[in-house]
């Protein structure tokens, strides 16, 4: 291997980790969620453990729809960092009137438009040092 | 408050550089030094090093007292790094300008470094991702250019702008650079090079959009008194301000055409120094991307929001338009050493406003304006004078 100063792109998804691993379980068994404000019942995306609106950190996990629609979205083709490959279709899905920046995986650039319609598929990634495995919230097209 | 001035400014060579990143600091210590031969490094009270990843490109941290004891100062009123993403340079010279302008120091050196290109090229385009949230973004592979190519593709959507009017923005900064000593590029671009040119992230292609480069510079900013006493022609700060809308993509305004942060920070630095967008002479604005340029017309206020396509298109952002709009040749032409833009772009405006600009001056340049941006939501606009005001 090319010499590297090593890193882990991928966020450590674990209770032993984050405050927010209970998205990561649900999104493993192929759920969208996140977190509504105990205070103020504020719905946040990405979901959040402290409310940057009323100071609250009680929340509860609420499971979205999964299925959105393409607000904007650009496709990259070189340049893109170590590990990844492109084309890649970079997407902000507007979802339950909240906006989420993703990708779109296998979508052929030419079929991805403004106003598409998409659903969840969650992308398994490299497993944590520790042996776990991790997922991202990706999206195909419906 | 007191009357702060830059009184010395130098850069190094920008590009792919063979050279360390201690050499580069040396490089532009050496250039701003000598443009103020009164001034010895013993003299200066204070350092600011601008930087952002030296911990992943240098596996280095405690940058400013290596840049100190590089230099040859012993800080004895400050002594700080900034890290705050591409916007580094200009935020340490906000830090410079208030203990300044307190009256807690004289004489302060600002820095900004940055050693990117790496032993392998991808590793420099991983080590961008860090500027963007890891957990909800650089995860994906996210780094700059598709975040500004979000916001080209809604302004083409909603204002009708096209390839060709930010391939002329490409080809303006890549023609500045070319009459540049120090820019990464030298050698110019035509308008059929630069749509030809491949594509990074649809709609923006190579030519519009800046390279990874290495480089430093620096500025030497004083009290008053002590400006008046180190040169005739001190270049006055008059305005300074930042603003944020946020730091995730999805927490921008909700359509990313419009940069309302900028359009705030615009006009409180206008409001401090006294003056309009239509009193700048000469501006050196934030092109990372040829739609950021193009995006900040609109929110400084040079042009009508929407008008940024056929602004640059009529040429009304060249010499012998309404404002010359980075005249050393910008991010494009340059390249963005991070750390190290913010504080190049003080100091090409302190040469063009005292007349030192050679090829590149600004015809009777008297208001300077500086804009850095950490993404698309964060914004810092400077106000520099030829008058104290
Ligand atoms: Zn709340």
């Amino acid at each position: 291997m090319t010499y590297f100063r090593a890193t882990d792109p991928f966020p450590l998804e674990s209770a032993d980790h984050t405050k927010l691993h209970e998205f990561y379980t649900r999104l493993a068994a192929g759920r969208l969620a996140t977190t509504r404000c105990a205070g103020c019942r504020r719905l946040a995306w990405p979901p959040r453990a402290f409310c940057g609106e009323c100071g609250a950190d009680r929340f509860d996990w609420v499971d979205l729809s999964g299925e959105g629609t393409v607000h904007a979205f650009t496709v990259q083709e070189t340049g893109l960092p170590a590990g990844f490959q492109g084309p890649r279709v970079f997407a902000i899905v507007k979802i339950d009137g909240l906006r989420v920046f993703s990708i779109l995986v296998d979508a052929d650039p030419a079929k991805v438009a403004i106003g598409s319609a998409v659903r969840l598929s969650p992308l398994r990634v490299a497993d944590d040092p520790g042996g776990s495995a991790r997922w991202l919230p990706a999206f195909r097209l419906a | 408050m007191r009357k702060v001035a830059l009184v010395g400014a130098g850069v190094s060579r920008f590009g792919v550089r063979k050279a360390s990143y201690r050499d580069l600091i040396w490089e532009a210590g050496k250039a701003c030094f000598d443009s103020v031969p009164a001034v010895k490094p013993k003299d200066v009270e204070g350092l600011v090093v601008g930087s952002v990843m030296p911990e992943r490109t240098a596996f280095q941290s405690h940058i400013s007292s290596l840049a100190a004891e590089a230099l040859g100062i012993r800080p004895s009123a400050l002594s700080a790094r900034t890290e705050h993403m591409c916007a580094s340079g200009t935020v340490g010279i906000r830090y410079a300008y208030a203990f300044i302008a307190a009256g807690l120091a004289d004489l302060v050196m600002v820095l900004g470094v940055e050693k990117l290109n790496q032993p392998a090229g991808e590793e420099a385009i991983l080590n961008m991702g860090t500027g963007v949230d890891r957990e909800w973004e650089a995860s994906f592979g996210l780094t700059a250019p598709p975040c500004f190519a979000l916001a080209a593709q809604r302004h083409m959507a909603q204002y009708g702008t096209t390839e060709e009017q930010l391939a002329r923005i490409g080809v303006k900064n890549h023609t500045h650079a070319s009459k540049n000593p120090n820019a990464h590029f030298q050698k110019g671009a035509t308008l059929a090079q630069v749509l030809g040119s491949r594509m990074i992230s649809s709609p923006l292609r190579l030519f519009m959009c800046s390279p990874i480069t290495d480089g430093a510079a620096a500025v030497l900013i004083a009290s008053e008194d002590r400006a008046r006493s180190l040169t005739d022609k001190p270049v006055w700060i008059r305005g300074t301000a930042q603003a944020l809308d946020g730091f995730q993509l999805t927490s921008l305004h909700e359509d990313y055409a419009h940069w309302p942060a900028l359009a705030r920070a615009a006009q409180s630095a206008y409001r401090m120094a006294g003056v309009t967008a239509r009193d700048v002479n000469v501006a050196e604005v934030h092109d990372c991307f040829a739609i950021a340029e193009l995006i900040a017309y609109e929110e400084l206020g040079f042009c009508g929001k929407g008008e940024g396509g056929p602004f640059a298109a009529q040429g009304r952002s060249d010499y012998g338009g309404d404002v010359v709009v980075n005249p050393r040749g910008g991010l494009i032409g340059c390249g963005h050493p991070l750390g190290a833009t913010g504080v190049a772009q003080a100091a090409e405006v302190y040469a063009q406003l005292r007349g030192e600009a050679g090829a590149r001056q600004a015809p009777d340049a008297a208001i300077g304006l500086t804009h850095n941006n950490s993404g698309m939501g964060e914004h810092v606009v400077m106000i520099y004078g030829r008058d104290a005001g």
